[in-house]
């Protein structure tokens, strides 16, 4: 262990000496993870809201529901809803007025009630990606939520529309009283599906985050694995290249033709890269569990975890040096894979507000899969299980592709 | 010792080093004179096992190097030809490195540190970045790297490629205190000078052969007393040999159209007799040089070409 550890004193004396690299590495990540945190609102900004424009044309008892829970309750927060002439509307969508247009046809409660087909029309702004695709779940959740009660209550509100039977305009106070008690004695059977403990869950979470602010605080902690995997990235990225300084200085001729096996001056190399990232994964962790207020509790899995992450993304950048034909190819090479590994693996944006599709490729990409086990160790939702078995393959991963790494390096990189 | 028997390296079609045997012993240097791509610094590649050979067999202090690498480098330093050191660390940094590469821990290495240091005249600059060192003081700083761990065998590839006078005459010094301590040498040079006044025994290689082995007196004495005299002008390849041959005592080494090469005992009191031969056979001499017998004619007289640059 004396060579490997010689050889991570003499990176780390390196680094130190090289100030702008170790500025650089850290410097770009806090600074594009700032802009990306202001432009979405940051911490104490307000929330971004959804214009949506309703163009309401069959102005019944039903549309008026459907508009009114659109405005409602938690959607209030994320959609502003305003009623528009059809007309009206289509201009100011091609204006790029708003976030989205939602037409409700002539015929739509009675469609509904008589379980005849229907459509909605929503027109969404294509300048927006995130909030259009809130509006449109957020509708699709509405229109499900339709569904189920016309399931359980669809007679009694089709009686509810028919109106009054024979010559009278109003219900009998005994009719009337009747169709609430018999909604009522569904939704009291019916509580322990629609409010399960997921709920109290939510109410749980609210207390330990500040009352006012508690979803601009969680979209913000969003961005916080995030930052810190770009940072990982920049790293290694920075780091691999010193295989080639290493090459062409003819240091590494120098280790090949001592006793010692690459392996260990590999692996000092790792450790060096590693002190240097435990540093930054420290600071930002610890400034992100005090901001947050995350329990401190799971702070040393989330740095050993984030180290581990970084050790394979070490790896998978000194792999893809080792196999490019120069300096300069290795570089453009690194880089090439770097910046969509963080566009699409969630240090741009998080998870939350990419497309379905681009999320699924993201999660599956090395940094944003560590990053969703990193998020679950912040949020305190990692289950041992599942946890033990990724970390089980991060390290087998890591070290297959160190030793291939390593094998590489004498067999052929070092000779160049 | 450093046994070295028929030792090849092939790269695809390009046979670097054909059928290489020598053997250094301790104590003393051995030196392997060639022109620049002559095979030597594949053959200390190899012998250093940085390099696979093709085949042949390599033995360092009884060590195998194809069997036992670990065990045969941990007596072993290398001086490679291009500087190897770490720029922005110290001289005291970087010796501290390459010694731990050797396994050298604490006090021992601190003062075979210092040691070297003061060895190399590198002490009053120990602490200072080597980014800020002269040419000279990397070379000597490239060298001591390589006898920081006190190495019983030592390859040296060309070290002294671009140093100052001052600085040569100083790590020659440094090659010599080696030998002193029964240390096995191994000194490739394209310096003749460097070469008669350094090593004890040479092999003269050329294009992946040796051509010639032995101390200097046996290489010399391949020549003879014999000068080298070499003609540029315009020959006819096929009708100089003849009137030349009558001349007693002459070897026509090499015939080019442009170029004569002759191995002449006391050339300076023949010149006429050859000009008048090379008249008759209408051959014009447009310029003439004469090489005492010297390891740079032995190369000419036995490759019929100048050690380049």
């Amino acid at each position: 262990m004396g060579f490997v550890w010689s050889t991570a004193l003499k990176d780390w004396r390196r680094h130190r000496r090289d100030p702008v690299a170790l500025v650089l590495w850290l410097g770009i990540p806090v600074f594009v993870g700032g802009l990306i945190s202001m432009a979405s609102g940051g911490r104490s900004g307000p929330a971004p809201q959804a214009h949506v424009l309703v163009a309401d044309e069959d102005n019944s008892f039903l549309s008026g529901l459907l508009v009114g829970a659109m405005s409602q309750d938690a959607m209030g927060g994320l959609i502003q809803a305003e009623q528009v002439d059809q007309d009206e509307g289509r201009a100011r969508m091609a204006k790029g007025e708003a976030t989205a247009m939602l037409v409700i046809p002539r015929g739509f409660a009675q469609a509904v009630l008589m379980e005849q087909p229907s459509t909605l029309e929503l027109v969404t702004n294509p300048s927006q990606t995130i909030l259009p695709a809130i509006v449109e779940e957020s509708l699709s959740i509405l229109v499900d939520a339709a569904f189920y009660l016309h399931r359980l209550i669809g007679d009694d509100l089709r009686e509810f529309a028919a109106g009054p039977a024979g010559s009278t305009s109003v219900f009998s106070d005994m009719r009337f009283a009747g169709i609430s008690v018999r909604i009522n004695q569904l939704l009291v059977r019916l509580s322990g599906y629609l409010f399960p403990p997921i709920v109290q869950l939510e109410r749980g979470a609210e207390e330990t985050v500040e009352a006012d602010d508690a979803d601009t605080v969680s979209v913000a902690l969003l961005f916080l694995p995030g930052i810190l995997f770009m940072a990982l990235l920049f790293m290694a990225q920075g780091l691999s290249i010193d295989l080639w300084k290493e090459r062409d200085q003819k240091t590494l001729r120098r280790v090949v033709v001592s006793p010692q096996h690459v392996l260990l001056f590999l692996f000092g190399k790792l450790l060096s890269g590693l002190g240097l990232m435990f540093v930054v994964c420290l600071v930002a962790l610890t400034a992100g569990y005090l901001y947050f207020g995350l329990a401190f509790a799971t702070l040393p899995l989330a740095v050993v975890w984030t180290l581990l992450s970084g050790a394979l993304l070490m790896t998978i950048m000194w792999l893809l040096q080792l196999y490019a034909s120069s300096q300069h190819a290795g570089g453009i090479l690194t880089m090439v894979v770097m910046f969509p590994l963080m566009m699409a693996g969630g240090s741009f944006f998080p998870f939350e507000a990419m497309p379905a599709w681009m999320a699924a490729i993201g999660k599956r990409t090395p940094n944003g899969w560590a990053l969703e086990q990193l998020k679950a160790i912040l949020l305190e939702s990692v289950e041992a299980g599942p946890f033990s078995i990724a970390l089980v393959a991060l390290i087998v991963v890591a070290s297959v592709l160190f030793f291939f790494g390593a094998l590489r390096l004498r067999s052929n990189f070092a000779q160049g | 010792m450093i046994d070295v028997q028929g030792l090849r390296k092939q790269y695809g079609d390009l046979l670097a080093v054909d059928d290489v045997s020598f053997t250094a012993q301790p104590g003393a240097i051995f030196g392997l004179l060639g022109p620049n791509g002559a095979g030597k610094t594949t053959t200390i590649g190899c012998i250093s096992g940085l390099l696979k050979p093709t085949a042949g067999r390599i033995s360092l202090l009884g060590h195998d190097v194809a069997t036992d690498g670990p065990a045969s480098r941990r007596q072993l330093g290398v001086v490679p030809q291009e500087l190897a050191l770490y720029e922005d660390l110290s001289a005291r940094e970087n010796l501290l490195y390459w010694g731990s590469a050797y396994s050298m821990r604490g006090e021992p290495l601190n003062k075979r540190v210092q040691m070297v240091l003061e060895l190399s005249g590198l002490l009053d600059r120990a602490n200072e970045p080597v980014k800020k060192f002269s040419g000279g003081m990397k070379r000597r700083l490239n060298f001591a790297c390589g006898i920081v761990h006190g190495p019983k065998a030592l390859l040296l590839d060309e070290p002294t490629v671009g140093v100052d006078p001052q600085s040569r005459v100083r790590l020659l010094d440094l090659v010599r205190e080696q030998t002193k301590q029964g240390t096995c040498v191994i000194y490739t040079t394209h310096y003749m000078e460097e070469a008669e006044n350094l090593c004890d025994r040479l092999a003269i290689i050329d294009h992946g052969k040796i051509i010639a082995t032995g101390t200097l007196a046996e290489l010399r004495a391949i020549l003879g007393e014999r000068d080298v005299l070499r003609l540029t002008g315009l020959f006819d390849p096929t009708t100089v040999a003849e009137p030349l041959s009558r001349i007693d005592g002459i070897e026509l080494v090499q015939a080019e159209q442009d170029m004569l090469t002759l191995a002449v005992a006391n050339a300076s009191g023949r010149l006429s007799d050859i000009f008048q031969a090379l008249a008759t056979a209408g051959a014009e001499v447009r310029e003439t040089t004469l090489t005492q017998p010297s390891l740079e004619s032995l190369f000419i007289k036995l490759t019929g070409k100048e050690l380049r640059e």
